[in-house]
């Protein structure tokens, strides 16, 4: 008994973490005012990137003789698939911001065209390697769990809490900061302001524009470092054709689920993880596995009404979310 | 307000004169081809003039079923010489109502004969089917065609439970806690009486191994397909199988230190020091005799299953590196014994329950006929031994 659920932690935290990267990206991005539904295509990109990141540097040392650093591929899958994400959002930031467009529509075309961008890609790359798309040892070595020296030997609390991939404890302290950063910092709170009234924050001197391009920039980022999880963590370095497979989506659901709290992102995207993958764990007999399945929406339904019946200011929605700021509108 | 009626009727005139203008040649050529198509059946098409089209529900980038798939369109364009614009490829279509417009598209472009290749397509190619007789129409994996009454609609699959068989052989032989683990899509008899197979094979040569099941409940979703497979050796199992199309169940094997037995596609290249065979199948073999066919006017078979004796069913290279050793000898002679008769997969005693409940037994010195009289797999028992984990 103990043994399964120490296995559906486990398995909860490897399966909430794409979501909670993704879903804090998507928080950075609304605190600005911006809706961006395209998180699910940031995450392809940011898969394929990170992927193709790593694979190219590997084949660039071993053909040049030498023998890769799994850390340094790891830091290099990383920051390309930052940059694709932050690439994404950018071209959704110009579009919504300085060019005013309609961000939900912005939002679904971006995720269409991610979504053909890191499966055409990976099928490129797939082609001109002769079949598979597949990382070597020590990088998959790199992204599999760690062993703390001291920590990771403690029974039952070593594996529940210090042998996971570096990527979960890096989602952590993104959480961590960012909440920091809403909080407690002043650009944070000239954020949240530009995110609330737009036309007020830039009343008050706050250059909106600049914020909003930096939070959705930064933001899609975050996101794209999510896919990357999904191509080099859960599929193991090796390109699987529409391996993001709506990730994107359940993590735009987290957003409101954590209601736009990084903390709180935290223990939701656990809760999410693991009723995604609760039923290869608890099974209630004569309990079909598509019932398992709804168990994440329903939460989030049930959340949504919760805190519409509340009505609290604080964990709601962006006030201007979803509108676009125009200066001489005012 | 003459001068709008006069308008409306210009108008009116204008659209009667392009829609014939269209539609004359369009008519034309159509009749054309219905000529030359209804005598094919007895005369049969010249091979530069035949149009070949295949609906897939992924593409071949998926490494896995498609790509298979696609390798057996290769072999027989090669085999009979065919030029590429002579077939016509439809990918990612979804088993639901594009699939109906994907076979309409293909019929219109003027394909003599067409592959669907998943199972969700049946319904929509029997109705196509029944639409258009002059164009044969052929259904991997389906069940329907003995009984739809069709003369152009045809199934056709391989026998894979004789390569799971022999896979479960290596996996038998490997497995440390004798405990295997399979990933499986959905709960259909062709997902069943593969990991049947696959499971006797294991216990053919380990008889304390037992097997535990999950679906996935999806042909292929990578993420679901690592988190089953985890799940599965979280629980104890030390080889994994799938009925799934991706290398997701490898590559977490791997990860997690265990092994594995793929499906389709050679995946060693994908988990190295998991990955220890696949069984799959040479659709090559059915694609090149049913184009053949038509060139020469001859009749599609109305149900087709050739297996491992034909060629239609082979396995990928062992891999040494990790395989138990007295692997490859062990599946050589049974696969001997299987291409001779002498080895019977479902061999009596066998006692199964079916998902709905009901109880199968095969007795003593019996063997259960698996895809001979039909070309898809019927065996939906689950044996003692096995344990669907839902």
């Amino acid at each position: 008994m103990l043994n399964t659920l120490n296995g559906l932690f486990i398995a909860a935290v490897l399966a909430g973490t794409p979501l909670l990267l993704g879903a804090l990206g998507e928080i950075l991005t609304e605190k600005s005012g911006n809706l961006n539904l395209g998180v699910e295509g940031m995450m392809f990109m940011g898969a394929i990137t990170g992927l193709a990141g790593s694979y190219y540097y590997e084949q660039a040392v071993i053909s040049a003789g030498g023998n890769p650093n799994g850390v340094l591929s790891a830091a290099i899958a990383l920051l390309t698939s930052f940059l694709a994400g932050a690439g994404g959002a950018l071209i959704y930031s110009f579009l919504t911001i300085t060019l005013r467009a309609n961000q939900n529509v912005t939002g679904l075309t971006l995720t269409i065209f991610g979504t053909g961008f890191g499966n055409f890609f990976g099928e490129y790359i797939g082609q001109k390697a002769g079949g598979y798309v597949a990382v070597s040892e020590t990088t998959k070595k790199a992204f599999s769990g760690l062993q703390i020296p001291g920590l990771s030997d403690i029974p039952v609390i070593g594996p529940l809490l210090f042998e996971y991939n570096w990527l979960v404890y890096f989602a952590i302290i993104v959480a961590v900061v960012m909440a920091w950063f809403f909080n407690r910092s002043r650009v944070g709170l000239n954020l949240r302001a530009v995110g609330e009234d737009p036309a007020t924050a830039d009343a008050a001197g706050i250059n909106t524009t600049l914020y909003k391009y930096l939070a959705t920039v930064i933001g899609g980022g975050i996101c794209g470092i999510g896919g990357m999880y999904m191509s080099m963590v859960t599929t193991s370095g090796v390109w699987v054709h529409d391996c993001v497979s709506g990730y994107g989506w359940l993590a735009v659901a987290l957003v409101i689920f954590a209601t736009w709290s990084p903390a709180r992102g935290i223990i939701v995207a656990l809760i999410f993880g693991g009723l995604t993958i609760m039923r290869m764990y608890i099974n209630i007999p004569g309990l079909p596995a598509q019932i398992y399945d709804m168990f994440p929406y329903i939460a989030t339904i049930l959340v949504l009404v919760i805190t519409s019946m509340r009505q609290s200011r604080e964990h709601a929605q962006p006030k201007s979310c979803g509108l676009n700021y125009f200066r001489e509108e005012r | 307000m003459n001068k709008k009626i006069v308008s409306v009727f210009l108008c009116a005139a204008m659209a009667v004169t392009l829609i014939a203008g269209c539609g004359a040649p369009a008519a034309e050529t159509g009749g054309n081809e219905d000529g030359g198509s209804s005598t094919a059946a007895s005369e049969g098409i010249p091979k530069d003039e035949i149009k070949v089209g295949f609906v897939h529900i992924s593409d071949p980038s998926d490494m896995g079923y498609t790509y298979n798939q696609d390798l057996g369109t290769q072999e027989m364009q090669e085999a009979l010489g065919l030029s590429d614009d002579q077939i016509i490829n439809k990918y990612n279509v979804a088993e639901d109502a594009s699939c109906d417009t994907a076979l309409r598209e293909l019929v219109d472009a003027g394909c003599n004969i067409i592959f669907a290749t998943s199972f969700g397509f049946e319904d929509y190619v029997v109705e196509v089917a029944r639409e258009y007789p002059d164009v044969q129409f052929c259904h991997a994996t389906g069940y329907q065609a003995k009984d739809a009454g069709l003369d152009n609609f045809h199934n056709y699959f391989a026998s894979i439970y004789e390569g799971r068989y022999l896979a479960g052989i290596a996996a038998g032989l490997k497995t440390e806690t004798n405990k295997l683990g399979y990933v499986a899509a959905f709960p259909f008899a062709e997902v069943i009486s593969g990991y049947t197979a696959f499971y006797l094979g294991a216990k053919s040569v380990n008889p304390d191994v037992t097997m535990e099941i999950m679906y996935t409940n999806s042909w292929n979703d990578p993420t679901v397909e690592s988190q089953v497979a985890k799940a599965l050796i979280d629980r104890g199992c030390d080889v994994i199988s799938q009925h799934s199309d991706s290398t997701a169940p490898a590559t977490t094997a791997e990860d997690n230190g265990v092994w594995q037995v793929g499906y389709n596609n050679d995946m060693i290249e994908a988990a190295p020091n998991a990955s220890l065979i696949s069984p799959r199948i040479d659709w090559g073999i059915y694609v090149t005799e049913a184009v053949q066919a038509m060139i020469d006017g001859e009749e599609i078979p109305t149900d087709w299953c050739k297996g491992l004796a034909d060629g239609a069913v082979y396995l990928s290279p062992l891999n040494e590196n990790i395989a138990a050793e007295g692997t490859q000898e062990a599946i050589d002679e049974a696969a001997e014994k299987i291409k001779s008769g002498e080895l019977h997969v479902f061999a009596g005693p066998l006692k199964g329950v079916s998902p709905d409940g009901e109880e199968y037994e095969v007795p003593e010195g019996e063997y259960y006929h698996e895809q001979e009289e039909a070309s898809a797999p019927s065996w939906l028992y689950i044996i003692d031994g096995c344990t669907v984990v839902e």
